[in-house]
């Protein structure tokens, strides 16, 4: 403020307003409004007011006077010095937005000296009015304009609107197109040519409600939305440098699964975000809570801890809040009440946690199975703000804590840490552990009794044959040409003249001595069960009992023991050393050999001696590992015991979420469930529920289904059925007779007139020609497949590895999941999808399976009957005569064409293609 | 041929014409390439719409072809001779006059990637080649491209790029203007592609050929339609699912697609104004196109063993490169908006000569010195050069000190690229680096100036193509530089 009265008088006297001679005249609305809009709103509109005043209405704008701007004259409006001047006078500042142009400037001038004129314009609400940040209340539902033979509050607020805008909606869609429309939303798959004659057959009022039971209750429902699921919250496999993990994690198609069981057993949204947010804090011991934190590991990012916090940050608020928190990293939110503050309070939220690996039951190897998952192990890392978001200028004079957004904060934030047990920060205690890497040693054990077996049997062969040699030095089979007999002789070197070398046969003493080290390391080895257990045993008693003279005897016990194992490895090891024979000639190789020896014998007398004095250190298990910090980890170790505590903060940031009291969690889940059915959303910007997304025409609906949400457990299951069981959902997409003055009105279909066609997804697309050719493989669940296999394993696609660096080369085409982030699908149309459909040895495949299936099921039937059936099968509709002329005339030039084979050979192959022409017609890739 | 873009797709109307037969010519006003529902129904909701497809002013250029040496090329060895290099070679940067270049706020540019031990190179490494005159400009260019350096009269050489990135994610970061760790953004030919309508709807608008720099996407938030299309030189296959990959004649297919077409067409009549059936028509009528037009476009049967030469086809060292410069050619004479070839295999890149250098670059420059100089004398003696600009290019350059005694390690601080053609000066030198080739210090050059001064060629603003919801930086959009324009 003292800034601009300062200017004001340095200006003030002397100078004469420019007289504006001939300019045409500039409108404020549409010339300086969005100028002042987008270079000063952000500080000086309703949302901050900085310097205290404010410059979104001519009212504000007059009402600060000439602190700002002098109407008639521009050399005496300080706004104008401001714009144009350089360095830290500018306005808006460095950081905060880009300098105005030579020729914004100018329209401010000449808006100015023009006298500045405007319309009276109401001020702009409060955001902090906004509705998204309102609490949905349950509308009323106006009944009123309930359809006759729907009770469907859906339709009665749609039919509000048809009745308000004077719109008039299509008829309900046919069975056919219907029963399809309802399979490939619910399940994905397209129906058989059974599940469609037993629809059209099943005349009963809840014929379709039936199917819609029986679909939701199919495992094939969970695929379905899981997918959808799976695109919001970004599910990737991992990418990285060969076994170098760079992103995203290892095994961590477990959240997949989480997220498939967790829809299939319709388990609370609300619920499934605490579980996701804070598995491993909620239930630290159960293996199938904490792998929903996926959702977390799935951020993983080697180079930057800050990149990888920014997308977990970004991320949590779009998909669960519909917030572009992002947007107020590196200064305050340009349109919405965020400010940079809340953005690192909820950075703070994340600050402490990690990623590891934590083992599976039967397996000891992390990169072969494990179970991704986050936990909190950095509790004192400070969290601080970037100024402008550089992360290189922290402000470290201010600590930030942990919070969630202030506007839409009811109550302070206060997370609870949790003492977590100790199979949780200590995961070597669980007992699975301890049974799979005694059952490694045991392999190892045996493995190591087959060596010595084979070691005993070489050395008594060629002790047998020395002694043969010796006593009758001419047998046949043992002279000294022989390998054996040479060997026995001392001749190590032998090779039969004329022939490959065999593999080198030992001497007798070279078997002797590969014996002594085979006794050794089995000896050793058969150690080992015994100190792991003792390990065990002494970690879990100190990890659930204070120190006991019980414990100091356990400890002790397995020290004892570890190193009676480690001389035992030590005299193996000397074995192995003392075993190295080099060539008498080579100098050098003896000369480390002997070295070699003495240090290993160094070393055993060392182990000998700590026998006497085993101390109290043992080793525990390792059986887990933290996700590195940056490329080059130097905090040791990864490999736990991890931190005791849990923050409990991302407890508190989900169950803030997922209260009812939240305005914006159950809109936006419902918003995107409404997407999926219906091809268009209810609020425009799924990921944004913001000051920018105005109030939606359908709120009262959205509101109310939002609340039915909520009072029924947060059921996703209740919703689908809510919404499919509607009229609205049955109308039919052709527009073919639709009401002109509708069409005119409501082209867009805002308001739900008629049912929106839509392309399957990319998974759906292969699914659905699976699907048809009979060969699906509806196995569920388990470790991501190669895409390279995408042509010859026939499970369901969204089991194929989705990562950025590996995508199925077919599904890919059709606006597969954006790796990054993908909130909604997009629909392009491009030729290399139809390359994809007429050219990819897939669809080619499944197109000779269908038609070998339909001349199977149909025996010797003529074109025609073929013709029916495979329209029928392929796009649910029976042909009309001109499309089965079409199809008719097709068969017969490729017969002719293919002339000169045999009749049935052309015929199968005509059908082939035929089958092929329908796979890559319109209405099967569309949905309708 | 005339520009046409793609999003009209409410004006389209149904071919009257039958399917096979509109072969010839580009059909005016369809939305083929792309067309995105969202994007539409966004259009219409927001008063944003996607672009015209015109340029916003008159065009100096209409076509693109982009060389990038992946790995990094040194600049003191191909565009900017530094002898001081010769003079203090084997002494440490402080005791040359030239030791404020390692000044902490000098190098604060920098935002590291991947943290390594010691990365400062100070032991000055001597010149690896010898430099010579060329041209009425006397340009300096050295030995290392020769035929380059004939064409010198033909080049904008620019000495004075920079960028932030001390690893290869450079090389994204010089097509799409970001430093990898800030995310993934749409690249300069997604852009142009997003930005400009296509002159030939029988092929796609942005090609990419030789070895990616990373295996996803570079359109991102601007959709797959403007993704590159990556094609090898195989008339046999030149993009995926090009042929069928099971037996199926020519004539099968033909009545295929035929079929397909008809009964499309029958299903309109029960779907009318159905902008997404019209657009799947059109694809299928461009994808058939496109598998004659593109196997074509890369069959060099009718090139003359004349031209072949030029571009050193017929030389192993040669051929790879020459072949993809060759196909270039051809399509920007078809009417391709924008040519991407990347030169140099391996996760790095080939010319990431962090030891050997001399030998590296004696080998990666001899592949790509004698093609990009038959390029530049085809296009002239062509006339394509008037409506195309060739950028040279590297993600970064190498440092003036020695890594392990024979290698040069990264270098973002300074490096050099060139451009030519339409509405490029020709035979100048813009910018420089200090003495040592450290700090690009006169007219220095963000990579975004090289967008800005394509995109200022092309007629096109590149803020009026800003998508709601994907605000863009300052530094995203670069200036233009002018001194090099003509």
């Amino acid at each position: 403020m003292r800034y601009w009265q300062l200017m004001l008088m340095s200006l003030a006297g002397g100078l004469i307003a420019s007289a504006v001679v001939g300019a045409d005249p500039v409108d404020y609305l549409t010339q300086v409004k969005p100028i002042l809009a987008t270079k000063c709103y952000a500080c000086h509109g309703a949302l901050k007011q900085e310097a205290e005043f404010r410059l979104d209405t001519r009212a504000f704008l007059l009402s600060t006077g000439s602190h700002v701007f002098v109407p008639g004259d521009s050399h005496n409006s300080p706004i104008l010095l401001r714009v144009s001047a350089t360095g830290d006078e500018r306005m808006p500042p460095e950081g905060e937005g880009a300098p105005l142009t030579a020729a914004e400037i100018e329209t401010l001038r000449q808006w100015i000296d023009q006298g500045a004129q405007a319309p009276d314009e109401p001020p702009p609400a409060d955001p902090r009015e906004h509705w998204s940040f309102k609490n949905p209340r349950r509308p009323i539902i106006p009944a009123e304009f309930h359809h006759p033979e729907s009770a469907n509050p859906i339709d009665a607020f749609i039919a509000e609107g048809y009745q308000k805008q004077n719109l008039r909606p299509v008829e309900l869609a046919e069975k056919r197109e219907l029963l399809r429309r309802l399979y490939i939303d619910l399940i994905g798959l397209p129906p058989t040519r059974q599940q469609l004659s037993d629809f059209l057959a099943d005349e009963s009022v809840n014929a379709y409600e039936k199917i819609v039971e029986q679909l939701l209750s199919s495992p094939a429902y969970a695929e379905r939305w899981g997918r959808h699921w799976m695109d919001v919250w970004r599910y990737t496999d991992w990418y990285g440098l060969e076994e170098q993990v760079r992103y995203s994690q290892k095994h961590i198609w477990r959240w997949r699964d989480w997220i498939l069981q967790s829809l299939n057993e319709d388990k609370p949204y609300s619920q499934m975000v605490v579980e996701m947010l804070a598995g491993d804090e909620i239930a630290p011991t159960d293996p199938n809570v904490v792998r929903a934190t996926g959702f977390l590991a799935r951020n993983y990012f080697i180079f930057n801890r800050t990149t990888w916090l920014d997308t977990t940050v970004e991320h949590t608020s779009k998909a669960f809040l519909g917030l572009t928190l992002n947007c107020a990293k590196c200064h305050d939110h340009k349109y919405d009440p965020l400010s940079q503050v809340d953005y690192y309070r909820m950075r703070a939220v994340f600050e402490p946690h990690q990623v590891r690996l934590d083992p599976v039951p039967g397996e000891t190897d992390l990169d072969v199975n494990g179970l991704p998952r986050a936990f909190d192990n950095d509790l004192d890392t400070p969290t601080y703000i970037f100024l402008r978001g550089d992360e290189k200028n922290p402000d470290t004079t201010r600590p930030i804590g942990p919070g969630t957004p202030a506007v839409l904060s009811r109550q302070d934030f206060l997370p609870a840490p949790i003492n977590l047990p100790a199979e949780a920060y200590s995961p070597e205690l669980q007992e699975f552990a301890l049974k799979d890497h005694l059952a490694k040693a045991g392999r190892n054990i045996e493995s190591l009794r087959q060596t010595l077996d084979a070691a005993q049997k070489q050395l008594a062969q060629l002790q047998n044959a020395a002694l043969d040699l010796a006593a009758n030095p001419s047998i046949e089979g043992a002279n000294a040409e022989s390998p054996v007999g040479a060997a026995a002789a001392g001749n190590s070197a032998s090779t039969t003249p004329g022939e490959q070398p065999t593999t080198k046969t030992p001497t007798v003493s070279e078997a002797g001595a590969a014996v002594a080290v085979a006794e050794k390391q089995l000896a050793a080895a058969q150690l080992h069960p015994k100190v792991l257990q003792a390990s065990y045993l002494a970690d879990v008693t100190k990890a659930h009992a204070p120190a006991s003279e019980k414990l100091t005897e356990l400890v002790r016990s397995a020290a004892s023991l570890a190193r009676e194992y480690e001389l035992a490895q030590a005299e193996a090891a000397l074995a192995q050393a003392e075993q190295q024979q080099p060539a008498p000639s080579d100098e050098a190789a003896i000369k480390k050999a002997m070295e070699a020896v003495t240090a290993a014998k160094t070393k055993r007398d060392e182990a000998q001696t700590a026998v006497g004095m085993p101390g109290e250190t043992y080793p525990s298990l390792y059986v887990t590992r933290r996700a590195a910090n940056g490329m080059i980890d130097e905090e040791t170790p990864r490999h736990g015991p991890y931190s005791k505590i849990s923050s409990g903060r991302r407890t508190a940031l989900a169950q803030w979420i997922a209260s009812r009291e939240n305005p914006l969690t159950a809109r936006v889940a419902v918003n995107h469930i409404w997407l999926r059915h219906f091809g268009q959303p209810l609020v425009e910007s799924v990921d944004d529920f913001g000051l920018r997304a105005p109030r939606p025409p359908h709120q009262a609906l959205l509101d109310w289904l939002s609340v039915e949400f909520m009072n029924n457990h947060w059921s996703m299951k209740h919703l689908h059925r809510l919404i499919v069981c509607s009229r609205t959902y049955r109308l039919r997409s052709s527009l073919l007779g639709a009401d002109p003055a509708t069409r005119r009105a409501d082209p867009e279909n805002h308001y739900y007139w008629h049912h929106r066609s839509t392309r399957m997804e990319s998974q759906v697309v292969r699914d659905s020609m699976l699907q048809l050719a009979g060969i699906i493989n509806l196995a569920h669940g388990g470790p991501n497949l190669p895409t390279s296999q995408e042509s010859e394993q026939f499970r369901r696609t969204l089991y194929f590895t989705h990562a950025s660096d590996d995508r199925g080369k077919f599904t890919v085409m059709f606006d597969d999941a954006d790796i990054l982030a993908c909130y909604r699908r997009r629909e392009s149309i491009i030729p290399q999808q139809a390359l994809a459909l007429a050219n990819s040895k897939l669809a080619m495949t499944m197109s000779q399976k269908i038609a070998s299936e339909l001349q199977v099921a149909l025996g010797d039937v003529d074109d025609d009957t073929f013709i029916n059936t495979a329209f029928e099968t392929i796009l649910l509709l029976e042909p009309t005569s001109d499309e089965r002329i079409a199809c008719r005339t097709m068969l017969q030039q490729t017969k002719a064409l293919l002339g000169n084979e045999a009749e049935n050979l052309t015929k199968d192959r005509a059908r082939q293609n035929l089958v092929h022409a329908l796979l890559n017609h319109n209405d099967f890739i569309t949905i309708r | 041929m005339s520009p046409n873009n793609t999003d009209q797709a409410n004006s389209m109307t149904l071919p009257r014409r039958t399917f096979l037969t509109s072969m010839s010519g580009g059909l005016a006003g369809i939305a083929l390439s792309s067309l995105l529902h969202s994007d539409e129904a966004r259009a219409n909701s927001s008063g944003w719409r996607p672009p015209t497809g015109q340029p916003h002013f008159a065009p100096k250029a209409k076509n693109v072809i982009w060389l990038f040496m992946r790995g990094g090329l040194s600049h003191m060895e191909s565009f900017d001779p530094k002898p001081a290099l010769n003079q203090y070679a084997g002494k440490s940067i402080s005791e040359t006059p030239w030791k404020h270049v390692q000044d902490r706020d000098k190098l604060k540019r920098l935002r590291v990637v991947a943290v390594q031990q010691d990365t400062q190179r100070n032991q000055l490494y001597p010149l690896q080649v010898g430099y010579r005159k060329y041209g009425q400009s006397g340009i300096e260019v050295s030995d290392f491209f020769p035929n380059i350096g004939n064409c010198v009269d033909d080049l904008a050489i620019v000495r004075s790029m920079w960028t932030t990135d001390d690893n290869h994610g450079a090389q994204i970061q010089f097509q799409s203007g970001r430093h990898m760790l800030d995310g993934f953004f749409p690249t300069i030919g997604a852009w142009v592609s997003y930005g400009l309508g296509s002159l030939n709807d029988n092929l796609p608008r942005f090609i990419t050929m030789g070895p990616r720099f990373f295996d996803h996407g570079e359109a991102h938030y601007l959709g797959p339609a403007h993704d590159p299309v990556a094609l090898t030189i195989d008339p046999q296959n030149p993009l995926p699912f090009a042929k069928p990959e099971l037996q199926l004649s020519h004539g099968e297919q033909q009545l295929e697609f035929s079929l397909v077409n008809q009964l499309n067409q029958l299903k309109a009549k029960q779907y009318p104004d159905d902008p997404a059936l019209l657009a799947r028509m059109k694809s299928y009528e461009l994808a058939f196109r496109m598998q004659r037009a593109l196997p074509s476009a890369v069959d060099f049967s009718e090139e003359s063993v004349k031209t072949k030469e030029m571009y050193g086809i017929g030389n192993p060292v040669t051929e790879p490169f020459g072949m993809q410069l060759l196909a270039a050619r051809r399509f920007v004479e078809r009417g391709v908006r924008f040519v991407q070839i990347m030169h140099g295999d391996g996760a790095a890149g080939a010319w990431d000569a962090h030891g050997g250098l001399k030998s590296n670059h004696t080998q990666n420059s001899a592949q790509v010195d004698l093609p990009t100089a038959g390029l530049l004398c085809d296009l002239k003696q062509r006339g394509l050069l008037k409506d195309t600009v060739v950028i040279f290019a590297t993600e970064f350059g190498r440092t003036p000190g020695t890594q392990g005694g024979t290698g040069r390690d990264h270098h973002p601080f300074g490096f050099s690229v060139w451009m030519a053609g339409a509405g490029i000066q020709s035979g100048m030198v813009h910018g420089a680096t200090d003495e040592l080739g450290f700090h690009a210090e006169e007219h220095p050059h963000y990579v975004t100036d090289i967008h800005a001064t394509l995109m200022h060629l092309l007629g096109l603003d590149a803020r009026q193509l800003e998508v709601p919801g994907h605000k863009r930086l300052e530094i995203d959009f670069g200036q233009p530089i002018t001194q090099i324009l003509a």
